[in-house]
């Protein structure tokens, strides 16, 4: 999926120096040629692959880890909620799902590999709640028990099934709403969140299932042998495609759409009414990528921004005032999104905010990326 | 020559001139034009001025770079139906999940716009009764099954796939809450050995389907399966696109090499035509469309009745709008470009696998002709498919008919953007079921038309072998 970014067109790309190259020397060496497409800066500078090797050892396997203690104390607020319901226990509980929330958000960028397709990313946060078949289920007998829960539907476990029930409709949730059935399938739900958590960022820092560590497979783009990664350029094209697909994602769809519609429902968060933190946690997490650092765990590594700076200082600049000024225009909106999609004075703020996560986006699709991703 | 040496002086002279002059014209072109076949580097352009740069594990999601604003408009909308997760009605947002289903969402299955994953909820089991042991026709109305619950079922063959009693044609093994799947399904593999030319081993594995209906039964013994893994969704509007002309010249074409390979096109059902047409999509070509394609997918993968098979009364969970514009997604996801055009492994491994015949089905260039949508009318494009369903022998069979393709046949798998498969899904699958952990294996299970072809790649040398791979690798 790649919403409203534009891709590059290969023609453009390849087929003016390939022509330019056929007629020169008989079409023999296309990569030569499609070099010239870049600045000469570009030429001269080498890209080093340690960028690749410490995004996943700063970026990617930190924030995932990261997300993984916060999903832990998610489930153990939540079994102390269960135990002993009070505005205390909840509150509690609320707030390790915020912390784990802005955890998992900054990780959107890199949500590719096991991640993917060993199914975590759909167990973790599956959008919308299947609230229809929550509440059948919730009014049965059916029994609850951690495998019953591992094997339920995405739309009935995971973020948002957790959020419907810490935060109610809302955030109208009081501590003894919930009835003992509800606590059950609360706690049941909390504890395979955290066992999903672990397996993602094992998946990348040691392997599962007998496969090797993912941040091997992606730290080793270009290398002999690396046959997913066959080209240092698929490597950096994937850290720099990441940003592009989620910017787009934020700015057109996170704040779009509930904006378009007017319709309060669409926001991602909206049992907790935060989408807006979820948001900035997204623009966070690819300022994180470009910059090679996760500052929450205190990493950092040579980033991005690294290699922009020394062959064209002024972009670097540029991409850093962005993201700087992305920022400032999400604290402009007034809390909660969820309110403010209805609020015809606030449409202009949240309008600023998504031309301002564009203009990022576009910054690193067309500025950027021609500068790592060379054909 | 005599009339040259009868004629007087001046003409032959200027004959010869001139013929010389042609000549050596006609030896620099045919010179330069070899020199060019010889020495042009293969086509990035896997799908015309549909292609994309992108080596990602996005690389199969892109919208088509010579889209209109406009159609780029049309395309979004049709990626977030794509991506839609389907929820119970009733529901404020996507409501239509079910009764009875395989999966949520398009991109569930199809993830990252290509295959699945060769687990349970990507998977699904196609059933049928034996032919002969007909039910009536059955084109798309509403089935019931024994817990009296309506399912629509769509697409499925006139004749010779005859829907099994409370089961129809595909076995939905999820179920809205409350309600029973028709089945339980559950994968095993079964592993076997083989050894290469030079004698290094290898291990192939084939599922083995245990279905156990609701009341505890296994299913009946003569209840044919196929179990299919969702294929890879992008470039399919130039699949679309492949004048049937082509397709038949192409069938027309095998049949003369006289070698044993020898594709054949089948006809389908055309549920808004309602007649027989081409099929191109499904693994047996068992779909002429996209339109009809994803309606098919809707109905029967996800439960969401549409336009093209609402429910019994005529209510539809999907309007045509957002129908067409998911068919337009289909048809415009750009394909990626190919990579590492100057290695010279992948430039040997093109060669063998020329030599060896795959690409006498693995067609590596067509043309598409006109189309509605101009972006993907008239590519030159690199599919490396003949869209032609060929036997592919026993061991691959599944027994199933459909339509005409017989339980021998299937049709040739696309191999453009192959090599990103591990990227956009990591430890996913290839060929029909998922089977083939790797591009070695895939080949290594080709069998019956493909048997010759199979043997050439299991008897080469390990670094050919080797090199094969990475040209696959690098499509």
């Amino acid at each position: 999926m790649n919403l409203r970014s534009r891709p590059n067109n290969l023609s453009l790309f390849l087929l003016c120096p390939m022509l330019l190259a056929g007629i020169l020397s008989g079409c023999r060496d296309t990569a030569t040629s499609s070099e010239s497409t870049a600045p000469p800066a570009a030429v001269n500078a080498k890209f080093d692959r340690q960028i690749l090797r410490d995004f996943v050892a700063a970026v990617v396997v930190p924030s995932n880890n990261q997300f993984a203690q916060q999903a832990s104390m998610l489930s153990k607020t939540i079994d102390a909620y269960v135990a002993a319901p009070s505005a205390t226990t909840l509150a509690s509980a609320q707030a390790a799902w915020v912390k784990a929330r802005a955890a998992w958000e900054q990780t959107e960028c890199f949500g590719f590999g096991p991640t993917t397709s060993l199914g975590y990313d759909g167990a973790l946060d599956t959008w919308p709640v299947n609230e229809t078949d929550l509440k059948a289920l919730m009014k049965s007998k059916a029994p609850l028990t951690a495998t019953s829960v591992s094997k339920m539907k995405e739309t009935e476990k995971g973020f948002h099934v957790i959020e419907y029930f810490l935060f109610g409709q809302d955030k109208r949730r009081q501590p003894t709403d919930l009835a003992q059935r509800d606590l059950q399938y609360l706690q049941l739900l909390g504890k395979d969140f955290a066992s999903v958590a672990t397996d993602l960022a094992t998946s990348w820092s040691k392997g599962v299932e007998g496969q090797p560590a993912y941040q091997e497979v992606f730290g080793t783009a270009g290398e002999a042998g690396n046959t997913t990664y066959p080209t240092v350029q698929a490597g950096t094209q994937e850290m720099i495609q990441g940003m592009v697909d989620s910017l787009d994602e934020v700015a057109n769809e996170k704040l779009g759409k509930p904006l378009a519609e007017k319709n309060p429902k669409l926001a991602e968060s909206r049992f907790s009414l935060n989408t807006l933190t979820d948001i900035k946690s997204n623009l966070q997490g690819a300022q994180n990528v470009y910059l090679g650092s996760l500052p929450d765990a205190n990493t950092s590594g040579k980033g991005l921004s690294v290699y922009i700076a020394q062959v064209n200082p002024a972009l670097d600049s540029t991409v850093k005032q962005k993201f700087k000024v992305a920022a400032q225009s999400l604290e402009q909106i007034s809390e909660p999104l969820e309110t403010a999609v209805l609020n015809p004075k606030a449409a202009g703020s949240i309008k600023a905010a998504q031309s301002a996560i564009d203009a990022v986006r576009e910054t690193i699709e067309k500025d950027v990326k021609p500068l790592v991703v060379k054909s | 020559m005599e009339s040259l040496l009868k004629t007087p002086g001046r003409k032959p002279l200027r004959f010869v001139g001139v013929f010389a002059i042609a000549l050596i014209l006609s030896i620099s072109v045919s010179v330069l034009l070899t020199n060019y076949l010889w020495t042009a580097p293969p086509s990035p352009f896997s799908g015309g001025q549909t292609t994309v740069d992108n080596r990602s594990s996005k690389g199969f999601g892109q919208p088509a770079p010579n889209l209109s604003n406009a159609e780029l408009d049309l395309h979004i909308e049709g990626d977030r139906a794509f991506e839609a997760t389907f929820v119970t009605p009733p529901a404020p947002v996507n409501a239509g999940l079910g009764p009875l289903f395989n999966n949520a969402s398009c991109v569930a299955c199809h993830v990252g716009d290509g295959r699945g994953m060769p687990t349970n909820g990507s998977l699904l089991v196609r059933v049928s009764l034996p032919p002969g042991q007909s039910q009536p026709h059955h084109d798309g109305s509403i089935f019931e099954t024994r817990s009296g619950k309506s399912v629509a079922e769509a697409s499925v063959s006139l004749g010779n796939a005859p829907p099994v009693p409370s089961l129809g044609t595909q076995i939905q093994d999820q179920a809205v809450f409350g309600v029973t799947p028709k089945a339980d399904v559950e994968v095993t593999w079964k592993e076997k050995t083989g050894t290469y030319g030079d004698g290094t081993a290898y291990g192939l594995r084939s599922p083995l389907l245990n279905i156990t209906l609701p009341n505890g039964n296994p299913l009946p013994a003569n209840v044919l399966t196929s179990l299919r893994l969702p294929p890879p969704v992008f470039g399919r509007g130039l699949l679309e696109a492949i004048p049937e002309s082509a397709m038949v010249d192409l069938a027309h074409r095998q049949a003369q090499r006289n070698d044993g390979i020898s594709g054949k096109l089948n006809h389908v059902w055309d549920v808004r035509q309602k007649k027989l047409v081409v099929g191109r999509f499904g693994l047996k070509a068992n779909n002429p469309n996209l339109f009809q394609q994803n309606a098919a997918a809707y109905v029967n993968d996800m439960g969401v009745t549409n336009p093209l098979f609402p429910e019994k009364n005529g209510a539809q969970e999907i309007d045509l709008k957002t129908l067409k514009a998911i068919t337009f997604y289909t048809q415009t996801l750009a394909v990626p470009g190919r990579t590492q055009l100057d290695n010279p492994m992948v430039k040997k491994g093109e060669v063998l696998f020329t030599q060896a015949n795959c690409a006498v089905c693995h067609v590596g260039a067509l043309k598409t002709g006109n189309h509605p949508v101009k972006a993907i009318a008239n590519q030159a494009i690199h599919p490396y498919t003949d869209l032609l369903l060929h036997d592919m022998g026993k061991g691959l069979a599944d027994g199933r008919p459909d339509f005409e393709a017989s339980g021998n046949e299937w049709r040739t798998a696309p191999l453009w953007g192959i090599g990103l498969t591990q990227a956009v899904l990591p430890y996913s699958g290839y060929l029909h079921d998922g089977r083939a952990r790797t591009l070695e294996e895939s080949i290594l299970w080709h069998g019956g038309e493909a048997e010759r072809s199979k043997e050439t790649f299991r008897t080469m040398a390990k670094t050919d072998r080797a090199a094969l791979i990475q040209f696959l690798n690098a499509l």
